[in-house]
């Protein structure tokens, strides 16, 4: 008999999430946190990001590529700062030059790896102190000259979270929606890649298609994420609640919904408390929140975490000195 | 340190008059390649062991958790001294590293849970640790000049500013008490601002003080007046103090444990077997890393810093598959780059063109406004010579550079493509369906290859006589058949 | 190039598969009918696994070409199945082991169709196939490397192929997935499948195979195993580095 779909972790991630949503009626009411305007607009924009980072994380952590998110990070820099001289500080063209900066410097690290025996680690480290240092030049360029109309771009580099207006928020919510219509429609060919790339290969996926396909969602999300969260913190976003969820459940899909609930929470609860208190950034508390559900993960998780490893141990030991043969599991032969 | 920079100077004086050496340690030009070279070298050795161990961006998560060590160890500092402490003090040097090898044990501990990925755990560790410094830094430290922007930025060409001064003669401190004749005393009106009253109010009460007594050092004295003498002083760039102890450091370092750490980069099981303790050397590596990368960020800011660690030893990668050629070659590289890059950052492109004039040239296009002077962040024009000098050696490299592999792939296409015509002809020649297999003008069908891939290829062989065409067969000559046997012993196949 | 009348399964002529200046597999020439278990025999680096991979178009190769039942690899996708070594992959990933086998009937599925009651029952089918029906909800990183193996198998078979490419199936597996293995392959034969199997280990080559192609760089002989699996050919393709072993003509191969 064909064993039926396990539907249990989709209801509980499912009540995960309602259960977060209503942590914001609460905190009102405990906390009396005064949901204005500009809070709401911070948090839903917190948790956007933090959905469409963890998303695409999964699969950047998946492949491996989990530092990746860094050096596009800092490979944008240069992008920013030649769409900055043609087309002065309008958000778009800022968002298209630092796009096609960080998707030069993959392509390039991709170069070298292809064509010499340097790893992927070391060429993106090249990439991303290179093309950082290009970025820095030109900044230095232009804060030199004597327009005040430079103003602020370091802070669209640096990352204000704090800041976020309605426009912005679209403009996550947009990639995000984007990104989610992509990755479902390609959903069987990603997971084939990421998990048999040979097998996909002989199948007449078109491995390469798909690459770059998820470096450009990969480029996109960090775009649109670095003038909230910062450079730095972008690479926690996509990280931390994709290795979080993938100790709770078991299969890509499920691992992708709750890395997203993840996200929303780390992501808007880091906004919402650093509204509270306007000495704490935004960005940062965003990686604090989603660095807490990691470690809790990585301890708690059942069937993976440490503290369960630690008593899978102790009962072990204890099933031997009692000589209760029976509990211990069976050696491999019979399978 | 002062100890150690009074002793040089001293050494120095013995050769050179003072001016020449304040001339040369003022001169921006000079103090900023020195010290560039100097974080060229302490980078570049550890450089090439990490990237030979994978681990080339724990360089990078390392250069952004060293702000956390400085944050903490400040605010600890404060805390007991109930001061602000000095930026340059050793303890805060201290407390970086620390906070460097912090990362990296946090992130083993992560890896070791079995549980994460080697490349996930640092990107775990590192956002984390820099996420708690930027919170500590705007509760606690907010009143002191310790933005994050320069942090991450730094920059060398004022490196020549940040001095040490040492004086050589007429070094006295002068103190101007109450009573000294140098004394300038002033009336004060002490309840002016407090009550808000005019210093001519008959309420108005003052107070005798001197506006100028204190302790002055040699220069300041010198400067006010307040001395007879001229010190005699020379400044003596910090930086390039710290650089240098640290390029010292790592140098012994790498030389009194070059075989060990060679082992342990190589094969870590081997090393542990032997007792050679991988991991205590892997410990001390990374610690010498996060001092290097404090000690430079001063310079260069934690970004540029590592492109120090790992693209000059990616450069050397690329020329030489010695080890020991790889830790000479990496660090030279690096020199190359500090230098042309400050040659850069003055708009002088390797000595080709003027940045201006590029510039000019671009300025329609750029909508630049006639901004056309070149002065940017030298330290970032070191790390854009070092990309530079990467390219150059990527494509150059005989050994593994992009026009030795595209020759060798053309050479190697058309040897296969000679050798297998020949084949093909020695398999075929003197069998019963040799006209049919041999025939010039159809032997491009038999590999699937066009018309004029096999013509070309045929006149090349008939060009070098290997082959020639009788009785519409192509045939092997003497030389020919040779040239077979010689590919196939050198290959092995039959 | 005289074509066979009912077209072969496979079809390889002059393949020359190089590495930078050296090749690895040199002007092979190989033709396997339709109902045959073919092994691929020799030393390490021999250039098996090259082999199949230049044949499945997933490694370039330096000249030669390949027929697959008289087409293009393709256009014959669709009757072609392959089984890589188990080490290409991460056995870490977030999936079980229903999940795994339902991935080989996405090129069925086509672009945008999801995988639906139909194609779990499938699935579960093939794994009753190998004996792996009780382990459908196990996640991939409980298994054995012979269960592992047999996953890989199942998810072989729901693709249906007519002919299967196997990289080392019986590498590292326990004695009961090695016989789940070789009764698959049986069936196969039986129902007029084809199979070409990389393998390694020298002793089991007779009682397994029809058919044997021997590799070192170049293929020393490939033929029915009576006739090719002699102690000359082997002594060639191994280079004399070959022991016998008296009683029951066993041989041992060393490499």
């Amino acid at each position: 008999m064909t064993p039926q779909i396990d539907r249990r972790p989709w209801i509980i991630i499912s009540l995960l999430a309602v259960a977060l949503l209503l942590c914001i009626p609460l905190s009102q009411i405990i906390f009396h946190i005064n949901y204005n305007y500009t809070l709401t607009v911070v948090a839903v924009g917190g948790a956007a990001l933090g959905i469409l980072a963890s998303v695409i994380g999964c699969f950047a952590v998946l492949r491996h590529e989990s530092l990746l998110g860094d050096a596009l990070s800092h490979a944008a820099l240069p992008g920013v700062a030649i769409a900055f001289l043609i087309a002065g500080r309008e958000i778009f063209p800022l968002l298209i030059g630092a796009a096609i900066a960080s998707w030069l410097g993959t392509q390039f690290a991709l170069a070298i790896t292809r064509t010499t025996r340097i790893k992927q680690d070391t060429a993106l480290g090249i990439v991303l102190t290179g093309w950082f240092a290009v970025g820095l030049a030109l900044l230095s360029y232009i804060q030199s000259r004597p327009d005040a109309s430079q103003a602020g771009l370091d802070k669209f580099i640096f990352g204000q979270a704090a800041a976020m207006v309605q426009r912005d928020v679209e403009v996550i919510a947009f990639a995000a929606l984007i990104s989610f219509v992509l990755l479902a429609l390609f959903w069987k060919q990603l997971k084939l890649i990421t998990f048999d790339r040979e097998f996909a290969q002989a199948n007449g996926v078109n491995v390469r298609g798909l690459d770059l396909l998820l470096s450009t969602l990969l480029v996109v999300t960090i775009v649109v994420g670095l003038q909230l969260a910062g450079v730095i913190l972008m690479v926690g976003l996509l990280i931390a609640p994709a290795v979080a969820a993938r100790q709770w459940v078991h299969k890509l899909g499920q691992m992708v919904f709750l890395s997203a609930v993840f996200g929303a929470f780390a992501g808007g609860s880091g906004a919402i408390i650093s509204g509270l208190d306007v000495a704490l950034p935004t960005g940062p508390l965003m990686i604090v929140m989603a660095s807490i559900i990691v470690f809790l993960s990585l301890a708690f998780a059942p069937g993976r975490g440490l503290i369960w490893q630690k008593w899978q141990q102790w009962r072990t030991r204890s099933d031997i000195a009692d000589n209760r043969a029976a509990n211990l599991p069976r050696p491999q032969s019979e399978s | 340190m002062y100890a150690l920079e009074h002793m040089i100077l001293q050494l120095l004086q013995i050769f050179f008059a003072q001016d020449a050496i304040n001339g040369f340690l003022g001169h921006p030009q000079t103090v900023a390649i020195m010290v560039g070279s100097l974080i060229a070298l302490a980078g570049a050795i550890p450089g090439t062991f990490l990237l030979l161990r994978g681990m080339s961006l724990t360089t990078d998560a390392i250069s952004h958790t060293v702000l956390l060590g400085i944050v903490v160890a400040f605010i600890v500092l404060a805390a007991l001294s109930g001061t602000t402490p000095d930026l340059s003090s050793p303890l805060l040097i201290l407390g970086a590293a620390a906070a460097g090898v912090a990362t990296v044990i946090l992130t083993e501990a992560l890896y070791r849970s079995g549980l994460v990925r080697q490349d996930a755990a640092l990107g775990l560790a590192f956002p984390l640790l820099f996420a708690i410094s930027i919170i500590l830094v705007s509760r606690y430290i907010s009143n002191v000049h310790l933005d994050t922007d320069s942090v991450m930025i730094g920059e060398i060409g004022v490196a020549w500013t940040d001095t040490t001064s040492h004086c050589f003669a007429n070094c006295e401190e002068i103190t101007i008490t109450e009573d000294d004749r140098r004394a300038v005393m002033m009336r004060e009106c002490t309840n002016c601002v407090s009550e808000n009253l005019y210093p001519r109010d008959d309420r108005a009460t003052f107070e005798e003080m001197c506006s100028n007594c204190g302790t002055y050092t040699p220069g300041e004295a010198w400067s006010k007046g307040y001395s007879p003498q001229k010190p005699e002083l020379i400044f003596f760039p910090r930086s390039l103090t710290v650089m240098g102890l640290l390029t010292v450091l790592t140098i012994v370092f790498v030389l009194l444990f070059y075989k060990e750490l060679k082992l342990a980069t190589f094969d870590s099981g081997l090393a542990a077997s032997l007792g050679l303790r991988p991991g205590a050397l892997h410990y001390a590596l990374m610690t010498i890393v996060s001092l290097v990368a404090v000690g430079a960020f001063n310079a260069v800011g934690s970004v540029l810093v590592v492109a120090f660690f790992i693209i000059p030893a990616a450069g050397a990668y690329l020329l030489t598959d010695r080890l020991s050629r790889m830790l000479i070659i990496a660090p030279i590289f690096g020199v190359l780059g500090a230098t042309t890059g400050y040659e850069l950052s003055r708009g002088n492109v390797l000595g080709l063109f003027q940045m201006s004039d590029l510039l000019k040239s671009l300025d329609g296009l750029l909508k630049l406004n006639g901004y056309t002077d070149w002065n940017v962040s030298i330290s970032a024009s070191m790390v854009i010579m070092l990309l530079v000098l990467f390219i150059v050696a990527w494509v150059c490299s005989p050994r593994y550079g992009l026009i030795t592999l595209a020759t060798r792939r053309w050479q190697q296409s058309r040897q296969f493509a000679d050798v297998l015509i020949l084949g093909h002809i020695a398999n075929h020649e003197g069998t019963p369906e040799a006209p049919d297999e041999l025939n010039p003008d159809t032997l491009h069908e038999h590999f699937h290859w066009s018309r004029r891939t096999m013509q070309w290829a045929l006149a090349r062989l008939r060009a070098v006589r290997l082959v020639q065409v009788e009785n519409d067969q192509v045939i092997l000559t003497e030389r020919g058949r040779a040239h077979l046997l010689d590919f196939r012993q050198e290959m092995g196949i039959r | 190039m005289p074509h066979h009348k009912t077209p072969l399964a496979l079809e390889i002529h002059d393949l020359t598969v190089a590495y930078q200046s050296k090749p690895v597999v040199w002007d092979v020439d190989l033709a396997v009918p339709e109902g045959v278990l073919l092994a691929i025999v020799g030393p390490n680096g021999a250039g098996k696994s090259t082999l199949i991979k230049a044949a499945l178009g997933l490694i370039p190769r330096a000249s030669g070409d390949v027929e697959f039942f008289g087409t293009t690899y393709a256009k014959a996708r669709d009757k072609v199945g392959y089984v890589p070594q188990r080490g290409s992959v991460d056995w870490d990933f977030p999936t079980d082991v229903l999940d795994v086998v339902m991935m080989g009937l996405y090129g069925q599925l086509g672009w945008f169709k999801r995988p639906g009651k139909k194609e779990r029952d499938i699935a579960f089918h093939a794994l009753e196939q190998v004996g792996m029906q009780d382990f459908a909800a196990r996640q991939i990183s409980q298994l054995s490397g012979g269960q592992q193996q047999r996953t890989f198998l199942a998810r072989a078979l729901v693709q249906n192929a007519q002919l299967y490419f196997m990289d080392e199936p019986f590498a590292a597996v326990d004695a009961v997935t090695e016989r789940a293995i070789v009764t698959l392959l049986q069936e196969l034969r039986a129902k007029g499948k084809t199979a070409i199997v990389v393998h390694h280990d020298l002793q089991t080559v007779p009682e397994y195979f029809d058919q044997v192609a021997l590799l070192n760089l170049q293929l020393i002989a490939s033929g029915p195993v009576e006739t090719t699996f002699t102690a000359e050919n082997l002594r060639q393709t191994y280079g004399g580095r070959v022991s016998f072993l008296k009683d029951g003509a066993q041989v041992v191969g060393m490499d």
